[in-house]
């Protein structure tokens, strides 16, 4: 008996000994190969809700660039469903027709997407929702959901409004559409953080002013809450390029742009740096627009499909980027020679960024 | 109106922002004038919009001096999407809804092909046209006026403006009168597409990130400016300065409703109020309801 249990320790050991080796010799085989990506080959599908603009794209390149150290990855199809989500659908059955192994699903039109999440994880395919929440539970409807905490964004937003309005102050809040859940729940985020200190009173629609993301709504909008509100102490949206057309209109009605808490991008960065001088007030602090977050999502298919070492979580931090008053992480940036719609807070060079916006 | 109930609507900061907006509707309802006095309807507008802005946008690329070459590019493919509009609907005969519909796709699908849907920033030159003053007025308010002038100008005081009319008023007694009706029906689309083009570069140069899809502000309210400036959908005369003035209220609309700070679904319904009302005072008509309400004057007439 006793040697019995002996035998079996040893054996143990011996295994684990084996598995050390074999690791450390496929590491050292095959250095550049990330833990995610596993022996299998696979073939990777991705789809869009929606794909009609700079963000995106830069965001598909990001997970194209991200599938492409793999080299199990035999190849990349992506569809791309214009904002109509009966052709999000469609495309998503048309990958699954088609045979991928794994599937990255970018699901706009939210919970109309999940039956047909359900009925690709169900044939089989590794299937992985970002970003926008379809809904459903991961196991069931899909293999893992890989969403990112906007209430973090709105946290970060809030204290960094307290550093620069220590005495208090009017806060205006603009998002997207109507009722959106990033909006919302960024919103709680900031609530979360300038409440308790009864200083910050939420001025304009509650719990957001709704641009739809649109320039020239957001022109609009803004200028209406110039004209009602005299004083306008921070501006925080989620979109920080769409208030480059309107942020002018401060100066046209003769007042200094306020204090910005938003999201980067290269043609604000621009902006900033060519105003902050004639505007002591416009101080800025971005997050990052995250178009990593596709990164992650195709860590995880990846490493499901072809049995490489999954990651260690389905959460996409969220990232504070420019700040102008301490300069951390980074001061406020500016590429003036390359286009305005690039993310300079991306992983993809902005040298990269800028031939795909331009081609 | 706006003064009393909702006065942050009408200050100075939130007229220069209304005022280059509204120029442009009104640019874009002067061509959609044009097409309805012919009894068309030009729902291509949302696609030829889109099209010019993105073409002016995109192809300079931030540089200035490619700014004129892309205007004339923007005037060559509206001068191509107008001839087809007025081809199909003036020569072929075909349904104006049908066919505008199906240039509106065409166009769109230009407009991915060129700029894969993604926006460009405005080259400083232009944005300076559209963010300008001239006497305290932005600049867009004088290309309007302008705009409205010639074309109200070529149609009331020009032979051939005249003879448009008559071609819209009534197709069959132009003909016999030995007007080329076709080529006056067809023309309205020519016509339509550059005014599109002009208030797309206007568009263009207010908005400094237009996206691709600019266009689809326009498809409604430009033809709520026809209807509301009191140009019957039926086709003949046309009031090309009410039209304008409409594009003016249905900007300040917008602005006020902003203004009232209530909540974006009341926002939608007073806007659509406030156009029924409007447009109910045109087309609706108050006299013979009133007639048929209250018959006392034809009960006494009726012989007994």
């Amino acid at each position: 008996m006793f040697q019995w249990r002996r035998g079996a320790m040893l054996m143990v050991a011996l295994g684990c000994i084996a598995v050390m080796v074999s690791a450390a010799s496929s590491s050292a085989r095959t250095d550049a190969v990330p833990s995610w990506c596993g022996p299998k080959k696979i073939t990777l599908g991705l789809t869009d809700g929606f794909g009609g603009n700079s963000w995106r794209l830069v965001t598909t390149a990001s997970a194209r660039d991200e599938a492409a150290k793999c080299p199990s990855v035999k190849s990349l199809s992506y569809a791309d469903g214009q904002g109509n989500t009966q052709k999000a659908i469609s495309d998503i059955q048309g990958m699954v027709a088609k045979g991928v192994n794994a599937l990255v699903v970018f699901p706009d039109a939210g919970k109309a997407i999940l039956p047909a999440l359900t009925s690709a994880y169900k044939a089989g395919v590794v299937t992985v929702p970002y970003r926008v929440t379809p809904g459903g539970k991961a196991g069931v409807n899909y293999n893992v959901f890989v969403d990112t905490p906007f209430v973090n964004a709105g946290v970060d937003w809030g204290k960094w409004i307290l550093q620069v309005l220590p005495k208090g102050g009017n806060v205006l809040m603009l998002s997207g559409p109507q009722g959106n859940s990033q909006g919302l729940e960024e919103n709680k985020g900031l609530h979360r953080v300038l409440d308790p200190t009864h200083k910050y009173k939420f001025i304009g629609a509650q719990p957001f002013e709704v641009t739809n993301w649109d320039p020239s709504l957001t022109q609009k909008v803004l200028s209406a809450d110039i004209a009602k509100y005299p004083k306008i102490d921070v501006i925080v949206s989620d979109f920080g390029p769409s208030l480059v057309g309107a942020l002018p209109e401060f100066t046209k009605s003769g007042r200094t742009i306020p204090a910005l808490a938003t999201s980067d991008g290269n043609v604000l960065g621009c902006f900033w740096q060519k105003n902050h001088a004639k505007n002591p007030t416009f101080k800025l602090f971005t997050v990052s627009t995250q178009n990593d977050h596709a990164r992650l999502a195709i860590d995880w298919a990846v490493a499901l499909a072809t049995g490489g070492k999954k990651p260690a979580t389905t959460h996409f931090p969220a990232l504070t980027f420019e700040n102008s008053i301490t300069g951390k992480p980074h001061p406020v940036e500016c590429r003036p020679n390359l286009p305005g719609d690039i993310y300079l807070s991306a992983e993809l060079p902005a040298a990269v960024q800028a031939k795909l916006v331009k081609k | 109106m706006s003064q009393l109930v909702a006065s942050s609507s009408v200050t100075r900061g939130t007229l220069l922002t209304m005022l280059p907006f509204a120029s442009a509707l009104a640019i874009a309802g002067l061509g959609q004038t044009l097409v309805v006095m012919q009894g068309g309807i030009d729902l291509s507008i949302a696609g030829g919009l889109s099209l010019y802005v993105v073409i002016v946008t995109k192809y300079p690329a931030g540089v200035n001096g490619r700014l004129w070459p892309a205007i004339g590019i923007a005037v060559g493919a509206a001068i191509v999407a107008g001839l087809l509009n007025g081809f199909l609907i003036g020569r072929m005969r075909l349904n104006p809804i049908v066919a505008t519909l199906g240039t509106n796709a065409l166009l769109f699908g230009a407009v991915l092909w060129y700029s894969a849907g993604i926006p460009t920033t405005t080259t400083a030159r232009l944005s300076k046209v559209g963010g300008g003053l001239w006497l305290g007025i932005p600049i867009p308010v004088y290309i309007a006026v302008v705009a409205t002038a010639f074309v109200t100008v070529v149609v009331k005081l020009t032979a051939a403006g005249r003879r448009f009319e008559g071609v819209g008023a009534n197709a069959t007694s132009a003909f016999t009168a030995g007007i080329q009706v076709r080529r006056y029906a067809g023309g309205a689309y020519v016509w339509a597409q550059l005014l599109y083009c002009l208030a797309g570069i206007v568009h263009a140069s207010i908005v400094n990130q237009p996206t691709a899809y600019e266009g689809n502000n326009y498809l409604l309210p430009s033809v709520a400016a026809v209807v509301l400036g009191g140009t019957s959908l039926l086709g003949g005369r046309g009031n090309l300065i009410a039209t304008a003035v409409a594009a003016l209220f249905l900007s300040q609309l917008d602005q006020f409703v902003l203004a009232l700070g209530v909540s974006y679904a009341s926002r939608t319904l007073v806007q659509a109020g406030a156009l029924a009302v409007g447009v109910a005072i045109y087309t609706i008509d108050w006299r013979g309801i009133a007639r048929r309400a209250f018959p006392r004057r034809a009960a006494t007439l009726a012989p007994t």
